[in-house]
């Protein structure tokens, strides 16, 4: 049984095979067209999870669609209908896209895949509800799933039981945490859809002092129930997303690239505590009502690990599993699952234990590639020889690429596709964003820890191994990663085990070995505005154009200072970096 | 040969450019029509009978916002519809 998900034509477009209730093979379409958050239909993910998963188009039971199109539709036409006239320029723009792909979803498939089958059509919020629970550890679970829109649900929670998924209740469209997270990083300056987590990340440099005012604008229940006061935003019929007043109420918007001043601290501040506030008055009220001690969560404000990491504290939940491709691109594994292990009734027999989903490259690949371009470097036979080296690159305050099996699903690099460094140099951070990432200041860089070492440096001892919570790290420890630990003392920890990545687990313990630190720093392997790195190419490219000094590539080792003639400046991508991200809601 | 080749590509451009540029407009002048005709008679018709499209309005006096769904496993034909 075969069953290949899809999500697109919105943002964070991804495909994902489930064979015999198994997951193959899920990727985004981003790291094929190098376009961060390209919503256009996945062919290459798609082309690239049949390849995977060794079978051809033919060989697919179903194809399920991420969300039910015309009930999205729906929403849009009310919307139109109750804004009209206002919502003119919106229609204008959105609609050709409607009518072109979005209603004619079906011929789409059939025309760029062949597909001639079976096409299955989940509700958005359930499919983010599969995600989460289908893959869980958990038989028995309560479920949040919270996001900016789907169909018309933007907030929904339900338990899931066996192989069953019951949602029962759900907050519609306008009022959503997700828009009005969003709304406010773009009156902050930034990109809706893409940089939520910059905010979350500014939030600790301020005080929640905006507090009273976010109090005013959403109204929140005993039971967690909100509803936002339409009249400090405008996202349900325009392009831009607050209102004059809420300007009026927040003073002038800070204009991109523009300095940040305490005030936007501040008010990035009030809206982490209000979201955190709201998030957990759900929490207590679903527990309450499912009287279950799990939870599973998904949908993009799942992904907002300041928040995570506090849910214990604040919940009586124990036990939380959140999905690592938590936002729109993780749709298309939960609605392949739903079909699998909901709809058809089959058991449940996948636990997501890693991200290792994507592409890989063979060792005669990479040796082909390097050669056919004439690329200077060092081929270790030996791994554990390959492991010292790097580890003592690191411990020199190399900026080294690592680049190992298959590329992580999701948003966050974790051993395979990342770029580390020494996290006890006070200096790395800035280093790395000046020589590499470009990126704001204020934004913390993240630890992979052995999962056995962590409770010496982390108040949990709890295996996090998908970078989404967010702890504090001990007080006695900070001095030792300064360079991983945030502003307000914690850290967006990744534990690393045997089981999950042998070999990124022995290079941190190699690190350990010489430094006596089983941490080391890790970020994202990409050039700022692009996606994380998917083939050799991508890699090489990627470390000549950044200050990346040197590139473990499978057992290759490549310097960047033999290969000087490749060299070019990325610094100048990341100036124009604008993503295409879709900030249209109506 | 090559220059040729050159003005057919560049021709081929223009023309390609001149034809987004009709489409866009054609696509501008019927999505008007659409909108005012469509879109704007009904919103209006609506609104004389106090239909609400969408709840934008503040409703402090309810207990709950939540809104009971009791979403569960559906027959396989409903999967198959695009609403």
């Amino acid at each position: 049984m075969n069953i290949l998900g899809i999500s697109c034509l919105y943002h964070d477009a991804a495909a994902c095979l489930v064979k015999d209730g198994k997951v193959v093979a899920a990727t985004e379409e981003e790291r094929f067209t190098r376009k961060k958050h390209d919503n256009s239909f996945p062919t290459n993910a798609i082309k690239y999870c049949l390849e995977q998963g060794k079978i051809s188009i033919e060989d697919i039971n179903y194809v399920v669609f991420y969300e039910k199109p015309i009930m999205k539709f729906d929403r849009i036409l009310n919307s139109h209908l109750e804004t009209f006239p206002k919502s003119f320029w919106t229609f204008f723009k959105t609609m050709p896209s409607w009518l072109n792909e979005k209603l004619r979803l079906p011929s789409i498939i059939k025309k760029e895949i062949g597909y001639d089958g079976e096409i299955l059509f989940v509700d958005h919020h359930l499919a983010h509800a599969a995600s989460a629970f289908l893959v869980s550890p958990f038989k028995k679970a309560a479920i949040l799933t919270v996001d900016g829109v789907g169909e018309w649900t933007t907030t929904a929670w339900g338990y899931g039981d066996g192989n069953k998924i019951t949602l029962l209740k759900e907050i519609h469209f306008p009022n959503s945490l997700g828009l009005l997270y969003s709304a406010v990083t773009t009156y902050l300056g930034f990109k809706a859809n893409n940089d939520e987590y910059k905010i979350m990340g500014l939030a600790s440099y301020g005080k929640p002092t905006y507090l009273d005012k976010f109090e005013k604008i959403v109204d929140v229940k005993k039971d967690g129930s909100y509803q936002l006061d339409m009249d400090y935003f405008v996202y349900h019929y325009r392009l831009s997303m607050p209102s004059k007043k809420f300007i009026e109420e927040f003073g002038p918007a800070r204009k991109p690239k523009s300095p940040i001043d305490q005030r936007h601290k501040d008010i990035a501040a009030s809206l982490q505590t209000i979201l955190e506030e709201i998030l957990f008055k759900i929490l207590n009220h679903l527990h309450k009502k499912v009287k279950c001690n799990n939870l599973c969560m998904a949908g993009g404000v799942a992904l907002n690990s300041t928040a995570n990491g506090k849910i214990v504290k604040n919940t009586k939940f124990k036990k939380i599993f959140v999905q690592p491709a938590a936002s729109d691109a993780g749709g298309s594994l939960g609605a392949a699952f739903y079909v699998y292990n909901t709809i058809l009734g089959k058991k449940r027999d996948c636990i997501m234990d890693h991200v290792f989903l994507g592409p890989e490259f063979s060792t005669d690949e990479i040796r082909h590639y390097l050669k056919r371009n004439k690329i200077n470097f060092k081929e270790f036979k030996n791994e554990n020889r390959l492991i010292k080296k790097t580890a003592k690159l690191i411990l020199e305050n190399n900026i080294t690429a690592w680049f190992q099996g298959r590329l992580e699903w999701g948003p966050r690099a974790l051993g395979n596709r990342s770029i580390l460094a020494n996290p006890c140099n006070p200096d790395m951070k800035d280093i790395v964003n000046k020589k590499v990432k470009h990126r704001e200041e204020f934004r913390p860089f993240a630890p992979s820890i052995l999962l056995e070492d962590q409770k010496k440096y982390f108040e949990t001892g709890e295996c996090l191994p998908f970078m989404q919570f967010t702890h504090l790290i001990k007080e006695k420890m900070q001095n030792k990663i300064p360079s991983v630990t945030h502003v307000n003392g914690t850290g967006r920890l990744q534990s690393v085990t045997k089981d999950q990545n042998p070999k990124y687990y022995k290079l941190i313990k190699e690190f350990k070995r010489l430094s006596k630190v089983p941490v080391v720093l890790n970020t994202s392997f990409n050039i700022k505005g692009e996606p994380i790195v998917c083939t050799p190419e991508d890699a090489y490219r990627c470390m000549m154009g950044t200050g990346i000094d040197y590139l473990i590539m499978d057992r290759f080792l490549i310097a960047r200072k033999d290969n000087l003639r490749d060299a070019w400046d990325s610094s100048e991508i990341s100036k124009r970096f604008a993503p295409k991200a879709n900030v249209t809601f109506a | 040969m090559e220059k040729v080749k050159l003005f057919f590509k560049g021709f081929y451009a223009g023309f390609k450019s001149f034809g987004l540029t009709i489409s866009t407009i054609v696509n501008f002048v019927l999505l008007m029509i659409v909108y005012f005709i469509g879109v704007g008679l009904t919103s209006l018709l609506g609104k004389t009978f106090k239909k609400r499209f969408l709840y934008l309005k503040k409703e402090d006096r309810k207990k709950s916002y939540w809104i009971k769904v009791n979403k569960k496993k559906q027959k396989l034909k409903n999967y198959r519809r695009m609403f």
